[in-house]
């Protein structure tokens, strides 16, 4: 159109936040399953493979970083949302963290070539396979933020995903413990891997633990936004 | 005088003018919201909208018709004196009208043609009292302008109430019960079409006035038409005015709305569309010009309160409330200055 001959009532519908935000928690699934790709080639010593896949993941904690921006020009003060954008926002951010922590780990992964001890290749595959599981019960929780909107926070739909967010807690509980006994087995290892390689280690563990962590407290911050709405 | 005597013409074509821009723009935001959720198809809406929308002009435009052609200001007492200076107003107030619709929508301000209309014509009435020794400031009827100023601030109010109760109904009687809730959805397009067909008809039913009010307070004291009677043919030339919008550009409107709305659920569409006619329809009844797409923004506001909406921008409400205050004096202002042009012209 040369001129926009137009008056329209176009600008009181804002943007919908929340499609970005299931996009974004996407992402962040995204980068974690890339991640245990990551850490199978680890294992297996195929320190090429763990380059490789270590800038894919980058990328997508990129593509993460700019979704979280959109979503937060999305909420200027003027916008009417059916949730506290302050809670959005809240929750916005550990789900953030689940990319940024992968990335974190997979970029820990490229920063030194170790040789593990059978258990403990085992312990972090282990490790992995729960961080997965735990991501994938958040994802399967995020999705039905939809259905949530769509029937307007119906206590049906409260009740179902509000349900689905202690099982996300209880899994990075599980995390937790599998973390913790990893890092028991490793300083079983001390004489083996040396200082730094213990210390390799630990802080690889801890690393992937957080984005656990993540998933948890993101998981934790959706049931605040609508328990407070 | 004849209707086809110069000044007579230029009435009528200035009134089919903002026809056209109320076909073109305020029919098409009013219709553009079923097109948004997916109800129906652009061809659809131009074939339902220009059909109801001329249904309510000619069996329900007539209240609103005459409270713009003289209850605001009482065209029969200046008649009585030089009916001439009401053909002039006439169409000093509907140029004015429609200069400050053009120069709005280039704008892509939310301005109303009712707002317009009823400042312009409220200009008109001031500018005689310098023409006309016998009419006063006190002729005009300020109590019928101050209650048609007060219901352009209640009815999108009204809207957002009555949008606020139907989707809350929808909601806990409907949306929390059913097992799939996209179901309901496509069962409530049915429902939006015929609350599609009740906003053209209500829309009908106050907005012919606009273009209308001033033709036909024209043609009445030109004699052409019997005083105190609107008949149905100025209704349908309003009528079909506005289809001629809708039709050669209103289609491109509803194209940008259809586009640029993408949350808006049937049931949603329906709540808000549903309030909107509810609103202009009772205004219609009650003889008082309101702007529907002030009303259907109330409406949606009405509906994104009630949890149905996931962004609802009401930044635009103060920008509707500026161009809303800006309206009235420009369009006064504007019209009184044609005016007392066209009397040292002609």
């Amino acid at each position: 159109m040369p001129i926009e001959y137009i008056r329209s009532v176009l600008g009181i519908f804002g943007e919908s936040p929340f499609k970005p935000v299931h996009t974004h928690a996407e992402k962040g699934v995204e980068a974690v399953h890339k991640l245990k790709l990551a850490v199978d080639a680890y294992t297996k010593g195929d320190f090429l493979a763990v380059q490789t896949l270590n800038t894919e993941i980058s990328g997508i904690e990129y593509e993460a970083d700019i979704i979280k921006q959109t979503i937060r020009k999305l909420i200027p003060s003027s916008m009417m949302l059916p949730v506290d954008p302050n809670d959005l926002l809240s929750f916005l951010k550990p789900q953030d963290s689940i990319a940024d922590n992968a990335h974190h780990t997979a970029h820990w992964l490229t920063m030194r070539e170790t040789e593990l001890p059978l258990e403990l290749k085992q312990g972090l595959l282990e490790l992995m396979e729960r961080i997965v599981k735990t991501v994938d019960a958040y994802e399967n929780t995020v999705d039905d933020i939809a259905k949530l909107l769509e029937t307007s926070f119906s206590k049906k739909e409260i009740k179902r995903i509000l349900k689905k967010v202690p099982v996300v807690e209880e899994l990075e509980h599980e995390t937790d413990i599998t973390k913790k006994q990893l890092q028991h087995t490793i300083f079983k290892y001390e004489a083996e891997l040396g200082g730094t390689g213990v210390f390799y280690m630990i802080t690889l563990v801890r690393d992937m633990g957080n984005i656990a962590d993540s998933a948890g407290t993101a998981a934790d911050r959706l049931r605040t936004m609508i328990l407070r709405r | 005088m004849e209707l086809f005597d110069p000044l007579m013409l230029a009435v009528l074509i200035a009134g089919l003018y903002m026809a056209w821009n109320i076909g073109a723009n305020d029919l098409a935001n009013s219709m553009g919201t079923s097109v948004g959720s997916g109800a129906l198809s652009i061809k659809q809406v131009i074939v339902i909208a220009g059909t109801l929308e001329l249904v309510g002009a000619l069996f329900f435009g007539e209240r609103v018709t005459s409270r713009i052609a003289k209850g605001i200001v009482p065209i029969d007492q200046i008649m009585a004196v030089d009916p001439n200076l009401v053909i002039m107003g006439s169409l000093a107030a509907i140029l004015a009208a429609g200069f400050w619709i053009t120069f709005a929508t280039f704008f892509h301000m939310p301005v109303s043609t009712t707002h317009s209309i009823v400042g312009a014509v409220t200009g008109f009435g001031i500018a005689t009292t310098f023409y006309l020794d016998s009419f006063t400031l006190n002729q005009i009827e300020w109590l019928v302008l101050g209650k048609i100023i007060i219901s352009w601030i209640t009815s999108p109010l009204l809207g957002a109430a009555i949008a606020f109760l139907i989707f809350t109904l929808i909601r806990i009687l409907l949306l929390g019960k059913v097992s799939d809730p996209y179901k309901l959805e496509k069962k409530f397009v049915y429902l939006q079409i015929i609350s599609a067909c009740f906003v053209a008809f209500a829309h009908g039913s106050n907005d012919v006035a606009n273009a209308v009010g001033p033709i036909s307070a024209a043609l009445s004291a030109a004699d052409i038409i019997p005083q105190g009677t609107i008949p149905v043919w100025v209704l349908a030339v309003g009528g079909l005015g506005i289809i001629l919008g809708l039709a050669t550009w209103g289609w491109k409107v509803i194209e940008t709305i259809g586009k640029g709305i993408t949350e808006l659920t049937p049931t949603r569409g329906f709540s808000a569309e549903f309030a909107t006619a509810l609103v202009v329809f009772g205004h219609s009844y009650s003889s008082l010009p309101i702007s529907t797409t002030h009303t259907l923004v109330g409406a949606v506001v009405g509906v994104g309160l009630a949890g149905g909406l996931a962004a609802v921008d009401l930044s635009v409400i103060r920008k509707i409330f500026i161009s809303w205050v800006i309206t009235v004096p420009v369009a006064a202002l504007t019209s009184g200055i044609i005016f007392a042009v066209l009397m040292e012209v002609l």
